[in-house]
């Protein structure tokens, strides 16, 4: 059985939800440069530019740019959230997206989180597993 | 929701309860659930009042997707008194078109490139400006600035450590670093109507100190500068607080300039520049007294990586050149006027500034120098925002960086069509006196 690894954080939104992770690399940026519609980023030279989003728990470190940012939980969202360093820019994605979302953890997640791990997000309880895929 | 046990609830005053119950009017209690619910999300412990202003997209009659207005809801909540709470402020034109204030005869892009939504047809353009339901905001005080730089012509701007609610995303180091107000991206019709917004962020004292030094080997001085540097701060340090080394004094362009870049290359809502900034006559004052958590340099070499990245083309054969991202100070567009008069456009050149500047602007005579140079001065949109270049344009040039970083995801679909070269105000000028690009880093 795949080891777990627990991280214990705070709840943004709350609930349960577990999917595949997608770990955005570089800072995400909303306005123009998202496309809740289709569910992907539109930023050019970005390693997420045109890769599906919706359905995945989304990890990244934190957002830039426009308060446009919140277009992330519009449309084809995510089913959750992971990400190290909260701002008003999660705060207004949160808002819109109501889906389970953590943040501010005792160790950042991005360090163990890759694209294609499987992520558990209790954000009712307050953390969040990781399960890593098979290599 | 009530059943998350880790999703604490703000401490809220016998008032504040009152209103969440419903007991001053639907209207009041939708506002105070949304803030509640911003609290909770940004684990903010309260809410504070504002002493300041506030600044939002408008016509804003949704909250967020679950919370909103109808019309006949805000319009009987008028009636009844219903008023912003604090002094209120439109950025940009009214969504979701954004279309130029003036200038619109001019503008030919399709509204989010829909062939049937044209920005030069009268009909659009005057649905566009959402009349009724900006003639309602106005009877609650929304003073209709229009402008993404609405500071620009506000004329009445907070106090240090006014506690305010501002949106606009190059606003925030605007209002947090150089006007040293406070404010988060959270202006809304909740806000100006409570005049209470979550205490967290930029609102708290302890959160505003420096914690980056951020150093450059350049003198940084030309406006493009402080435009490039401003990116890479942003890229550098995104949302912690940056005390920021090796400028000259920023004049009102380059803290423009600045403030919109440090926001789209990172999300820099607050920094420092010790001796010019309001809370950094000191390197000590701008730490609080404490060590930096760690040191940047930004050397000449990350700058031009910065500036080529932003440059976006194959090609040097420009079709237009957008200045006026942010809007255009009045000053701008006086030496604008310098470089123009006399001369003879080649290619489309369209000037954006702030909609009540545009009326200065007119009586002094800009309008008519620019005119005559075959330029044209438009007002209160962005070509961004609008999500489209005009038709036949393949490449555009621009003199900042955020104009660069958003023009081309209004076009992802199509990979590399829409080209973007970026530089100097000078170098601009030139693309459209001859249609060709020589900007470079020098």
């Amino acid at each position: 059985m795949a080891e777990k690894k627990r991280i214990y954080g705070r709840c943004e939104y709350p609930g349960k939800v577990e999917g595949e992770a997608l770990v955005a690399p570089k800072y995400l940026q909303g306005f123009t440069n998202v496309a809740p519609a289709k569910g992907y980023t539109t930023e050019r030279n970005h390693p997420l530019y045109r890769v599906p989003y919706t359905g995945k728990i989304l990890c990244f470190y934190s957002p830039r740019g426009s308060g446009g940012f919140l277009q992330y939980g519009f449309g084809k969202k995510p089913a959750g959230f992971v990400h190290t360093k909260s701002s008003p820019l999660t705060v207004g994605c949160m808002t819109q997206g109501h889906v389970p979302a953590m943040t501010d953890f005792e160790e950042d997640p991005m360090k163990y989180i890759e694209t294609g791990d499987t992520v558990f997000i209790n954000a009712d309880e307050g953390y969040i597993e990781i399960t890593k895929k098979e290599k | 929701m009530e059943q998350a046990t880790k999703w604490p609830m703000p401490a809220l005053t016998d008032e504040e309860k009152r209103i969440l119950q419903g007991e001053e009017g639907t209207v009041k209690q939708k506002c105070m659930q949304y803030l509640v619910e911003l609290c909770r999300i940004s684990g903010a412990d309260k809410l504070v009042d504002l002493d300041g202003t506030c600044d939002m997209h408008t016509p804003g009659f949704n909250l967020n997707q679950y919370i909103g207005f109808t019309y006949d809801e805000l319009a009987e909540f008028v009636a009844q008194g219903g008023r912003f709470k604090v002094p209120t402020f439109a950025n940009k034109s009214p969504f979701y078109e954004e279309a130029p204030i003036h200038g619109w005869e001019q503008c030919n892009i399709c509204s989010y490139r829909n062939p049937a939504l044209r920005h030069d047809d009268p009909a659009f353009h005057e649905k566009a400006l959402h009349k009724e339901e900006m003639d309602l905001l106005k009877k609650m005080g929304m003073i209709t600035t229009h402008s993404c730089a609405n500071y620009l012509t506000m004329s009445y701007l907070p106090s240090v450590g006014a506690q305010c609610a501002w949106f606009e995303s190059s606003q925030m180091p605007y209002c947090n670093a150089t006007l040293g107000a406070r404010t988060n991206i959270d202006g809304s019709l909740a806000t100006a109507i409570l005049g209470k917004a979550p205490h967290y962020g930029m609102r708290v004292t302890e959160n505003r100190y420096g914690t980056i030094l951020v150093k450059t080997d350049r003198l940084i001085h030309t406006d493009m500068e402080f435009d490039v540097y401003g990116f890479a701060v942003g890229e550098a340090c995104d949302v912690e607080v940056p005390v920021v080394t090796g400028t000259t004094r920023p004049t009102t362009t380059q803290y423009q300039k600045f403030n919109s870049a440090c926001q789209t290359g990172g999300a820099v809502s607050m920094y420092h520049m010790p001796g010019f900034t309001p809370e950094a006559p000191t390197i000590e004052f701008a730490t609080g007294g404490k060590p930096f958590v760690r040191e940047v340099m930004i050397d000449d070499s990350i700058l031009r990586k910065t500036y080529e990245g932003l440059n976006y083309h194959k090609t040097d054969k420009v079709d237009m050149v957008y200045l006026g991202c942010p809007h255009l100070n009045i000053v701008d567009l006086m030496l604008l006027t310098r470089k123009l008069e006399g001369k003879k456009c080649k290619i489309p050149l369209w000037i954006m500034t702030a909609p009540w500047l545009y009326n200065h602007a007119r009586d002094l005579g800009y309008v008519d120098i620019f005119k005559a140079a075959g330029a044209t001065l438009m007002s209160g949109a962005c070509l961004a925002a609008m999500g489209a270049v005009p038709e036949g344009v393949d490449c555009i040039a621009v003199d900042t960086a955020k104009q660069a970083q958003y023009i081309t995801g209004c076009y992802a679909d199509e990979g590399d069509f829409l080209q973007v070269c970026y530089g100097t105000q000078d170098d601009c000028i030139d693309a459209a006196l001859t249609g060709t690009w020589h900007g470079e880093w020098r």
